[in-house]
């Protein structure tokens, strides 16, 4: 099985005092989507950028396999295909022509390039608007149009840089099925986002990062577990004041909003009454997570900041 | 190659769907071209080839005023009816209608035979447009003093007895034909000779606009980054805008050759006489299409914005066309201007452009400017090249 390993990376824009990565190691398996979650300027793009070459001067190691990544892409350059966060595409070319010029750039033609742009074309499903200028299409499809370049070379390690960003929801859930189904035992998978439900729902494994360090990284169901004795709590109506009260007393309440409420509890015995007294005063649970937080909590217990600050 | 050619289509398709950029690129040179040719026809023909119109006004005498409108009528000068009074005459001339108006005074033709020591010999006066060329305000007084000599002249014979229509003709002893001999080099070019090398040098320039906006539009969308991270060279990127844009700069040509051959002849201009050697028009046109297109990478990699880049590119044209002849030819510049125009690449190609079609000149002739050009393409590409590793994170280690 494959591995890109990151190893002690650091990285500063010239003219600037502070490093946008900060001696960041990380280990990312091949088999799996790798979710690297972080707030805006945490050092995502910049830790994309000095994978995929288009940044310079990075102190420390990128390997895959054990070998640096630079010298297998000069043996192999289409071994690295990138989504960039930007849409990255030639507006006035159709897209037929853009994928022709950007396979054509990495070196396929002839029978291999038509093959490899039908074959991407259908997988992004966006073989109905070959013909048309990309300019012309919607948000959605440029962004699997954009997918769409990144695979042209059936690359060996993908860096997908929030390649969601901006897309109505229908265009998300494709768009995230897509990427679920490339996983495959020797292909590499870094997926940058700054939702934490994307990152959740899609990787199995993820790392934290803030202010270019890491601060968590691992399987998604270790990071997720929790000791404390958490019990969340979604509900289809906020609680009613006297309730709210007593919880607030008994099981340090917090509320996140939208009817969402975490309490400590003392053990797995108190989650059915906490459950019914709930359900009594007409507020249905909609979804009950215990021994497990989500990823905004993870965060805001590393940080005492929300993703989205 | 394979991915210097995809680059190639690239970038000729991005062009070809860019009707603003057309537009500048061909249609500008060709307005300017025909236009200009048109306007300045006359300028260039120096001031025999103004057609400035007099009259000859003479209050007590009709017959005389028609012996000095048939006198001075010719080589540049035509004769238009005489106003009716001296004051219509005045208010004529001050609206430049017509140019020169001549009042002869009354008594004029007795006083011309008047014995020595009657007075005041007498005065012919020329109301003059101030607008008119000096030499041609002095050949048109040497006429009119020519035109006095003779009616004199034709009364002293007369006064002795002799037959005036017998009197030789004294214009013709006056003939004088100019002939250049010896080098050709300074001649002047014609309108369309200068205009349409001109307009052509300015509209190839004009790649600077294309090629910056493409490469900042392919910098702002992460394009150029996704190439980047695709390992294509930078020097590859630009080599792959070098080749579409010199077939546009040799399009150019070959379009703005043929609107002098035919749009400025079809609007009443003249024909552009077509040089014999199209090997040394073709080195001309190629040196002045490379040191284009290397000013418009290098104003690409330089601008941050697409204001920035139209700013840099299109002042920085205007300036070097008007430090450069283009606009306004060399030879009518103070002598200051005109050692300035030697720094101007415009100027340069200019030089080429009428070493080969205004003189049929040889290859030693083009060597210079196509030199110059050449290797100002080679320091623009290098100064590109060199921008752009210093914008970019420097490489140590990865």
């Amino acid at each position: 099985m494959g591995m890109l390993s990151v190893e002690a990376l650091s990285f500063r824009y010239p003219g600037r005092d502070e490093a946008v990565l900060d001696e960041m190691t990380l280990a990312i398996p091949a088999g799996k989507v790798f979710g690297l979650l972080g707030p805006n300027g945490a050092g995502k793009t910049t830790l994309i950028g000095v994978i995929a070459g288009q940044l310079r001067g990075a102190q420390g190691r990128v390997t895959l396999n054990g070998e640096p990544l630079a010298r297998v892409r000069r043996a192999r350059p289409q071994c690295l295909g990138i989504v960039p966060q930007e849409y990255a595409l030639y507006p006035m070319l159709s897209c037929r022509e853009n994928l022709r010029f950007f396979g054509g750039v990495q070196g396929l033609a002839g029978a291999r390039l038509k093959a490899r742009i039908e074959a991407v074309a259908s997988f992004a499903r966006i073989e109905g608007v070959l013909a048309r200028r990309a300019g012309q299409l919607s948000g959605g499809l440029k962004r699997r149009l954009n997918l769409a370049i990144g695979l042209l070379t059936d690359p060996q390690v993908l860096l997908l840089d929030e390649p969601t960003a901006g897309v109505d929801p229908q265009s998300r859930a494709f768009l995230l099925d897509s990427i679920r189904s490339l996983a495959r035992a020797d292909r590499i998978i870094i997926y940058t986002s700054h939702y934490m439900e994307e990152v959740q729902e899609l990787c199995e494994r993820v790392a934290i990062i803030d202010h270019g360090r890491v601060l968590v990284s691992g399987a998604m169901s270790e990071v997720l577990r929790d000791d404390a004795g958490l019990l969340t709590l979604r509900l289809r109506a906020p609680l009613p004041p006297g309730l709210a009260a007593e919880w607030r007393s008994r099981f340090a309440l917090h509320e996140d909003g939208a009817a969402r409420y975490r309490l400590a509890i003392g053990g797995p015995a108190e989650i059915a009454p906490a459950i019914e007294a709930a359900r009594a005063a007409g507020c249905e649970p909609l979804a009950i997570d215990y021994g497990r937080r989500d990823l905004e909590q993870l965060f805001m217990q590393l940080t005492d900041r929300s993703l989205r600050d | 190659m394979r991915r210097l050619l995809a680059l190639w289509e690239k970038e000729l398709l991005a062009l070809l769907r860019d009707v603003h950029g057309l537009a500048v690129l061909f249609l500008m040179p060709a307005a300017f071209i025909v236009v200009m040719s048109l306007a300045l026809s006359d300028a260039f023909k120096g001031d025999s080839g103004r057609q400035t119109d007099f009259a000859v006004l003479s209050p007590d005498d009709a017959g005389l005023a028609d012996r000095f409108a048939q006198g001075l009528a010719g080589e540049g000068f035509r004769a238009v009816p005489a106003p009716a009074n001296e004051a219509a005459a005045r208010e004529g001339v001050r609206n430049g209608k017509p140019g020169l108006a001549l009042l002869v005074p009354s008594g004029f033709a007795p006083a011309l035979a008047a014995p020595p020591g009657a007075g005041d010999s007498p005065e012919l006066v020329l109301l003059a447009d101030p607008t008119l060329p000096p030499m041609q305000l002095l050949a048109f007084r040497q006429r009119a003093l020519g035109v006095a000599l003779e009616l004199r002249v034709s009364q002293m014979v007369r006064l002795a007895g002799g037959a005036p229509d017998a009197l030789p003709d004294l214009k013709r002893a006056a003939r004088l034909s100019v002939e250049v001999v010896g080098s050709q080099g300074a001649r002047r070019p014609s309108s369309v000779q200068q205009n349409v090398p001109a307009w052509l040098i300015f509209g190839m320039f004009f790649v600077v606009m294309p090629i910056s906006a493409l490469f900042i539009v392919e910098r702002r969308d992460g394009t150029l980054a996704r190439l980047v991270a695709q390992r294509v060279p930078f020097s590859m990127l630009l080599l792959g805008k070098v080749a579409p844009f010199f077939a546009v700069n040799l399009a150019q040509a070959a379009l703005m050759l043929l609107a002098g051959r035919t749009l400025v002849p079809w609007f009443g201009g003249e024909v552009l006489v077509l040089p014999a050697r199209w090997d040394l028009l073709g080195a001309v046109t190629a040196s002045t299409s490379l040191a284009a297109i290397g000013w418009g990478l290098l104003v690409a990699v330089s601008a941050r914005t697409l204001e920035q880049a139209t700013v840099i590119g299109g002042v920085g044209n205007i300036l070097a066309a008007a430090i450069g002849g283009i606009m306004v030819p060399r030879f009518v510049m103070p002598q200051t201007m005109q050692t300035m125009a030697e720094f101007s690449p415009m100027a340069w190609a200019l030089d080429g452009f009428h070493a080969v079609i205004l003189r049929q000149g040889a290859g030693a002739d083009v060597a210079a400017p196509c030199a110059k050009l050449l290797a100002l393409a080679a320091v623009l590409l290098a100064l590109a090249l060199w921008v752009h590793e210093r914008r970019r994170v420097l490489s140590s280690a990865q």
